[in-house]
């Protein structure tokens, strides 16, 4: 039995899967792809797979992976080009690897939120670099208390630890890194959401996760 | 493939993936390289529409023609719609994301009569007029087939034509009829006529329709040279008719998402409330080798771990031991499930229940539908009180502990005795379990009655009989649970008001086409959803369009009467109906086929062939 890393892409129409059809569909894919899986003991058998860290519904992706562990000779080239054969569109293997680090240690997130075909790029523009200033952005999250859900006002500012903005012919690009994983997860949709709702008109906008990464910032492997 | 347009509108509803597409195994063609472009809608929601069998088969036939590409379109959610409206999305098909309004044939499954509203929904949405008679040009044609379309009158306003019984020959010939037609530029006329000459093709605007003036029908006259009578289609031998080699997968859970195998079609049973019973037969067997062959092929293709056999009664295809034998060689290695469908209670033997240890526990579940033995018998539901407690016991000592009991209210000759008789059989069912010696320890019993009110369809023995009327089965319903004497019991209702609609609908008119095209303008669709469904719209449309719906569901017809359907032959005799329905009245049962045949006549619609048939000789 070896436990091995898929990584994969989640882009295009695949980032309306939500993480619980995303499960159902690997393990379609895996039986589909004839790869050995390993499975409990026991009366209702199950093989073993944990996504490194779900992914919002509606979000793209390039650096997602599951773990899974199999059994017998089959090896990772092969595993690959078995599971590129029947994969659905938009859910694109790109390696398998030996996982290296733990998914727990997973602390932070780098996203690239585009806004796109911006009415007034100049003014969202201005609008980024006054939030960027300032000392606080104030957003709502919920959050649980206890065993309610509740409304909690948290300050995105706190949270951000890189931020950076580009924009092409159309769109407004920004670069940020906010808290992922077990411990804290700030959504990057309760940023853009804000942008928008100060902006004042409503527009499409495009989340992709680009890396992940380890408290010390480094790729998350 | 989602157009930008779409995209915009995905974050603001529910399921997104419903509306994009994309699913493994879905067809994707070059749209600049086929003649035809096909829509096979589905007026329900995606994950009720992929749940459908018929759908799966009939779109890989359309999609092995190299000159058509047929996509899926399902009936966008509430909200979806409500965002489509607001910014002008016209109704799109999955494969393409393109608009369906200039594809050339539109192709509709009634399953249920409650769908009919979203038909209407789908097709405004699509930017297409509702009424048949407003749309002048070839194409789109609009046609419909399913099990409603063995009464499609109600419907006849809307819908070019109605194919009647299995589809997977006759549409292949309309879809040549038509790509023919769309060469030569025949007008929308030319080609409904011709298609009229097509077995099982039913051209509703080609029949004159006269009323008595008590609103019971006059008189039905084929005109233009179309056929009298309509006669159901049927694949004679399912061993060579065309079965899927993939199925799409779905993303998102769908009601059935996995492989299912067809095991026979029609029913030897001839319970006499059941259309499906009758409107589906002759009995025809698929063999044990083609079913394991085409499940594995499916199992490989899908990645699926769970295949369904599915049929009217899977304990009566005379092969299931043979099969499950087959199947369980390798889906036990693979880990898959088998899953087993529709048991019924009798035939239920020790060696089978070893063999279904090792398949899937799903729920129990038994369909007495009647209370008493008396009524049974008179429904043909020939199964006694004793069978259901032996399969019960058998079960209990299996490791079950929940059972759930299937009946109908309001079935004709109910009396308050048979209605009592329900909580009564449950109540022995309870005590069954705690005879048990070897049941589960340390567990209670569940034992669910669900009550559904009975619905006269056409093509049986009960075309004739009221349905209760609203107030009596309430009264029912009530005097019901008053009989319940355990807490072990749980009793579950079916609303009376749907059931009621589905009467009006199952034997309707054409006079009840006003009557949904203006509870739809009204706002009703989704009628078979109890959180959709506006019943004082629906009685406000009917008074508008002065029709009263009780002349259709509460009325007792006489034998002589023209009934809307009398022009469309499903192979059932009328005098085998009316035999049957007499015996019902005597409480008088009908051995299944297998013992005797009845002589319901369907077997002549397939040269004389009847599986249930050849098993009785030899
Ligand atoms: S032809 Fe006879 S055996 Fe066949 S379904 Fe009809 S009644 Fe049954």
């Amino acid at each position: 039995m070896r436990l091995v890393r898929i990584w994969f892409d989640k882009t295009g129409e695949a980032k309306y899967i939500s993480h619980l059809d995303l499960m159902r569909c690997f393990t379609r894919a895996i039986r589909r792809a004839r790869i050995p899986l390993w499975y409990t003991e026991g009366f209702n058998p199950h093989p073993y797979m944990q996504f490194s860290l779900p992914l919002s519904l509606g979000m793209q992706s390039v650096c997602e992976s599951v773990d899974i562990r199999i059994e017998g000779e089959m090896s990772d080239e092969d595993m690959l080009s078995a599971l590129k054969e029947v994969m659905p569109m938009g859910i694109d293997v790109k390696k398998i690897t030996e996982p290296k680090f733990d998914p727990k240690y997973i602390a932070y997130g780098d996203f690239y939120i585009t806004f796109k075909d911006v009415p007034d790029k100049a003014k969202m523009l201005k609008i980024l670099s006054d939030v960027f200033a300032a000392d606080r952005l104030i957003v709502e999250k919920l959050g649980k208390k206890g065993r309610h859900k509740v409304m909690k006002e948290i300050n995105l500012k706190e949270h951000i630890r890189h931020s950076y903005v580009k924009e092409t012919e159309t769109d407004v690009i920004v670069n940020l890194i906010l808290p992922a994983g077990s411990t804290t997860n700030i959504n990057p949709s309760l940023f853009s959401d804000k942008i928008i709702e100060i902006y004042g008109e409503n527009m499409a906008v495009d989340i992709l996760r680009n890396r992940l990464l380890l408290e010390n910032m480094k790729e998350f492997k | 493939m989602i157009n930008r347009n779409v995209e915009k509108v995905l974050p603001l509803v529910q399921k997104p993936a419903r509306y994009t597409g994309g699913e493994l195994n879905s067809v994707v063609k070059d749209k600049d390289s086929v003649d035809l472009r096909y829509a096979f809608c589905f007026p329900d929601s995606y994950e009720i529409g992929m749940s459908h069998l018929g759908m799966k088969i009939l779109y890989s036939i359309a999609n092995e023609r190299e000159d058509c590409w047929c996509e899926r379109v399902f009936a966008p959610w509430v909200d979806m719609e409500e965002q489509m409206r607001k910014n002008n999305i016209p109704l799109f098909a999955l494969e393409s994301g393109d608009s369906i309004k200039d594809f050339d044939i539109l192709g509709f499954t009634l399953q249920y009569e409650l769908s009919y509203t979203n038909v209407l929904n789908m097709l405004d949405l699509a930017g297409i007029p509702v009424r048949a008679s407003e749309r002048t040009s070839l194409t789109p044609i609009v046609f419909a087939g399913g099990p409603c379309a063995c009464n499609p009158e109600p419907m006849a306003d809307f819908i070019d034509l109605f194919v009647l019984g299995e589809g997977e020959e006759v549409n292949n010939e309309i879809l040549d009829l038509l790509k023919e037609c769309k060469k030569s530029g025949a007008s929308k006329k030319e080609f409904l006529v011709r298609a009229s000459r097509i077995g099982g093709v039913y051209v509703p605007s080609l029949y004159d329709v006269e009323y008595n003036e008590d609103f019971t029908l006059k008189s039905v006259t084929a005109t233009e040279g179309a056929p009298e009578k309509v006669t159901k289609r049927i694949i004679s031998d399912l061993d060579k008719v065309y079965y899927p080699k993939t199925f799409i997968v779905p993303f998102i859970d769908v009601v059935h998402d996995r492989v299912v195998q067809e095991i026979f079609r029609g029913c030897i049973r001839g319970c006499r409330f059941c259309q499906a019973g009758f409107i589906y037969r002759p009995i025809r067997e698929k063999q044990p080798d083609t079913i394991n062959c085409q499940a594995k092929i499916l199992c490989d293709v899908t990645g699926y771990d769970e295949i369904s056999l599915s049929s009217l009664s899977t304990s009566d295809y005379t092969h299931l031991s043979e099969l499950l034998d087959k199947m369980l060689s390798w889906t036990i290695d693979e880990k898959i499930n088998v899953a087993l469908p529709s048991l019924r209670v009798d035939n239920f033997s020790d060696e089978l229940m070893e063999k279904l240890k090792k398949v899937r526990k799903s729920g129990l579940t038994f369909a007495p539908e009647a209370g008493t033995q008396r009524l049974r018998d008179a429904i043909n539901k020939n199964v006694t009180e004793e069978e259901v407690l032996n399969t019960s016991r058998m079960s209990f000592e299996g490791g079950w502990t929940a059972v759930k009991l299937y009946f109908m209210l309001g079935l004709p000759t109910e009396t308050f005795e048979d209605v009592a008789g329900i909580p009564a059989l449950a109540q022995k069912v309870v005590d069954e379990y705690y005879k048990c010696e070897n049941r589960v320890k340390g567990k209670g019993v569940n034992v669910n009655i669900s009550v559904s009110t009975f619905v006269p369809k056409p093509f049986t023995p009960f075309q004739w009989d009221a349905q209760d009327t609203m107030e009596t089965v309430i009264e029912k319903q009530n005097y019901l649970i008053s009989c319940v004497p355990s807490k072990k019991i749980g009793v579950s209702y079916h609303h009376v008001d749907t059931s009621f609609m589905e009467a009006v609908f199952a034997r309707g008119d054409r006079r009840l086409g006003n009557v949904i095209e203006q509870a739809w303008k009204n706002g009703c669709k989704f009628d078979g959803w109890d959180d959709q469904f506006k019943f004082e719209t629906w009685l406000e449309a009917f008074r508008n369009c002065s029709v009263e719906p009780e002349f259709y569901a509460n009325r007792k017809r006489e034998y002589d009467e023209i009934l809307p359907w009398d022009h469309l032959d499903f192979g059932v005799r009328k005098q085998f109906l009316i035999n049957e329905s007499e015996k019902a009245r005597k409480s008088e049962t009908t051995p299944h086929c297998r013992i005797k045949c009845a002589g319901c006549g369907t077997n002549k619609l397939n040269g004389g062939k009847c599986d249930a048939l050849s098993q009785n000789m030899v």
